[in-house]
């Protein structure tokens, strides 16, 4: 009897488990804070831009939202100030997740096809509008319709537009540029008082910091790739690149210019001792940002990111990377990279989800993403831009979406070839590798 | 005990539908995905272009994905060997009745402990730093100016660097199944042995290493198996991009399943499944050897 009573109640014990295991995951993601009170009027604080433009629905309903930063980042403290300020306005609940890169690469397609409700989520702008481009919203007639244009940055819109195939698909946020960072110290140190728009001005700041016992460049194996990209990319344009690393095209004439002009920065010791052995971030903490080397190849985010080695004092400088002679782009085409936040096209919220990304990406919101992520300004009206950024304006304003790179100037555009590139190039930049053993190595593998 | 067949259905059918869906429908899927281009993980099939044996055919003429097989198989292998020796070699100590034993064997096992991040970042940014690296520091002191040049990180030794971190970690959860099996064997046939006249040399020879045939297999198998997911170490040791040194196929697979970091790349999950295909494969073979060169079932103890 006892047994009978144990089996039924060790039964029972098993089946609530596992109803409980295959309940509505909906009461598991609890959303970051309860619902404020739902409004009915316009929030009378005008300082939120979007408060301006589009009267707050307060229809009580949820809003998932889906983004890429970990919990523990100064752009998601950012985002959850904006969404608990939000909710406060308007009484619409946000269940903000925080996925993190990987997770957000990982999971958020599985889970927009599966049709899980998600009516906001962030990413790169390539990848947003590349690989889950067909998952977004038309936002046309929303940015239309709220005047949100009025302090959006044309060039930002027009890049959002243009990957997207001529429509906007996609709100940036956090705008980076990707381009030479450099010590403005070890510059004055070595009497250099202009920076280099043309590889032979590159080819003298090098010598004037070698001249003054300063290491003039230094790289990491994350971002090694990006100088080949940018001299490709000022010799021939975006589109050879990808046509060179996809289709292996590597006995170009530019392929090899390219390498000569690196063979000799080289044999003129203008790299790092170290660099054929900087696995990120090696470079950028202990060389670059202690002072033991001068420039850096990244982007904006770089000032943000070693900004605890570097301390408050350290003075940066910035320079778009040069033109190169014979080349077809000039100083004006540059690798622009954003953040930008979609709304899923089935999404039931779509005036609510706009209402927040405006939240997030105009105004006060924006303007501490600009001062806590150390980034640029998204709204045109923040005309503050944090200190550590203030270098990066000049090369920021000469942004044209006609201009835009993509990451590394395309030539991360072959995962097969990739790691091969990186290898070669980093042998050459280290003197181990002659400019033409870096064209047959590169033939040889393309094959 | 009377037996009731709806009952037993009724006990089973949760075990056996949840096996059903959760390994073999996946394992189904997999293998057919193989055959098929398919853009992102989660398609439907409706939207699966057929190739064929296209993606097997264009895996076997990429140099970057024989590169990372034969990469895997060094780790298996070389790795293997030391890890194996190491884990045994201590294990043997660990066993002889040295004091401190239990510290010694926490001591070992320690590195299992700490989370593989944190400690392939220790090796990379601190014991291979060509600035203030441990190893460039002890090599000095000990006047070995050769040994203290090495560029551990370059493309040249990178491989090497990543074998030594990685066996570190990986000796004392091997170390402790040999123990399990040392500790099995009775020491009445050690004390026997020793009567007879067979010294330490002579009872490993003889004794311990026949007696051990089954753990070396279970050993054997867990290597292989955690050797083909090779993915964390290799993704920590290239960051970002991956790297021909220690590029690994579940890091190919990975690459071509969701794409590259930070440039958009062309995506193909057929391909992916094919990599695990052929690693499920490299598994079962390295089981089946195993099974056939070392039976255990000759003795009983």
């Amino acid at each position: 009897m006892k047994k009978k009573l144990l089996s039924i109640l060790l039964s029972a014990t098993m089946a609530a488990a596992m109803l409980a295991g295959c309940g509505n995951s909906s009461s598991q993601n609890t959303p970051t804070q309860d619902p404020a009170p739902a409004q009915t009027e316009t929030p009378s604080n005008t300082e939120t831009p979007a408060n301006n433009e589009t009267p707050a629905e307060s229809t009580g309903g949820t809003l998932v939202y889906w983004s890429m930063w970990e919990a523990t980042e100064p752009q998601a403290q950012v985002i959850q100030a904006a969404v608990d300020k939000y909710m406060a306005d308007t009484g619409v609940t946000v269940d903000l997740q925080f996925k993190g890169r990987t997770g957000q690469r990982e999971g958020l397609e599985a889970a927009l096809a599966a049709g899980q409700q998600i009516d906001i989520f962030d990413e790169d702008v390539d990848r947003v509008n590349g690989t889950w481009g067909s998952y977004l919203m038309d936002l046309e007639s929303l940015v239309a319709e709220t005047g949100y244009e009025q302090k959006a940055s044309p060039a930002l819109m027009q890049i959002a537009r243009d990957v997207a195939g001529g429509t906007l698909k996609s709100i940036p946020y956090q705008a980076s540029v990707f381009a030479f960072f450099y010590n403005q110290d070890l510059f004055d140190q070595a009497g250099i008082t202009a920076v280099p728009t043309t590889w032979s001005e590159f080819l003298d700041v090098c010598q004037k910091l070698k001249d003054a016992g300063i290491v003039p460049i230094t790289c990491d194996d994350a971002y090694i790739d990006c100088m080949i990209g940018y001299h490709l990319g000022r010799l021939g344009g975006e589109d050879k690149v990808v046509d060179i690393v996809t289709n292996g095209k590597w006995d170009d004439p530019i392929v090899k210019q390219m390498a000569e002009d690196y063979e000799e920065l080289a044999s003129k010791g203008y790299f790092s001792p170290n660099l054929a052995q900087n696995v990120w971030p090696a470079g950028q903490n202990t060389e670059l940002a202690l002072g033991g080397a001068a420039m850096y190849l990244n982007g904006s985010w770089l000032p943000n990111e070693v900004k605890n080695m570097t301390g408050p004092d350290f003075r940066w400088g910035c320079f778009s990377y040069p033109a190169v002679d014979g080349g077809v782009d000039g100083t004006e085409a540059l690798n622009v990279s954003n953040q930008v936040l979609a709304i899923n096209k089935d999404s039931k919220m779509a005036k609510e989800a706009f209402n927040l990304i405006t939240y997030i990406t105009q105004g006060e919101f924006d303007a501490m993403m600009a001062e806590q992520a150390v980034s640029i300004p998204t709204d045109t009206t923040n005309t503050t831009w944090p200190k550590l950024m203030a270098n990066v304006k000049p090369v920021y304003e000469g942004i044209t979406a006609e201009g835009r790179y993509s990451w590394a100037v395309g030539v991360e555009s072959n995962n097969d070839i990739t790691p091969i590139i990186k290898e070669n190039f980093t042998k050459l930049c280290a003197g181990s590798m002659t400019a033409q053993e870096f064209v047959d190595a590169m033939i040889a593998a393309s094959k | 005990m009377k037996k009731s067949k709806s009952v037993l259905f009724l006990f089973l059918a949760p075990a056996v539908l949840i096996f059903l869906l959760v390994f073999v429908y996946p394992i189904i899927r997999t293998v057919l995905m193989s055959f098929f281009k398919i853009d992102a993980v989660t398609d439907s099939i409706s939207a699966w272009q057929f190739t064929g044996v296209e993606n097997y055919i264009k895996l076997a003429s990429t140099s970057i994905f024989r590169s990372s097989m034969l990469n895997l198989l060094k780790i298996w292998l070389f790795g293997g060997i030391i890890v194996m020796s190491l884990a045994l070699l201590f294990a043997v100590i660990l066993t002889s009745g040295i004091r401190f034993k239990k510290f010694f064997r926490a001591v070992i096992y320690m590195p299992n402990i700490v989370s593989a991040v944190a400690l392939a970042t220790m090796w990379l940014q601190y014991v291979y730093s060509p600035q203030y690296g441990l190893f460039k520091d002890m090599f000095s002191a000990l006047g070995l100016d050769g040994l203290a040049k090495i560029q551990w990180l370059s493309s040249d030794h990178k491989f090497t660097a990543l074998l030594i971190a990685y066996c570190f970690g990986m000796v004392g959860y091997h170390m402790l199944i040999f123990m399990s099996g040392i500790e099995r064997i009775s020491p009445d046939l050690y004390e026997a042995a020793r009567i007879d006249g067979a010294n330490k040399i002579k009872q490993f020879r003889y004794m311990t290493l026949p007696l051990l045939k089954g753990i070396f297999k279970t050993n054997i198998t867990m290597w292989s198996i955690t050797s083909v997911g090779f993915f964390l170490w290799s993704q920590i040791f290239s960051t970002v991009t991956a790297d021909s040194q220690t590029i690994t196929p579940m890091v190919y697979m990975y690459l071509q399943t969701f794409g590259a970091g930070n440039a958009v790349t062309e995506r193909n999950a057929g391909l992916g499944a094919a990599v695990g295909v052929l690693l499920s494969i490299c598994v079962v073979l390295v089981f089946t050897v195993c099974n056939r060169l070392l039976k255990d079932d000759d003795l009983e103890f």
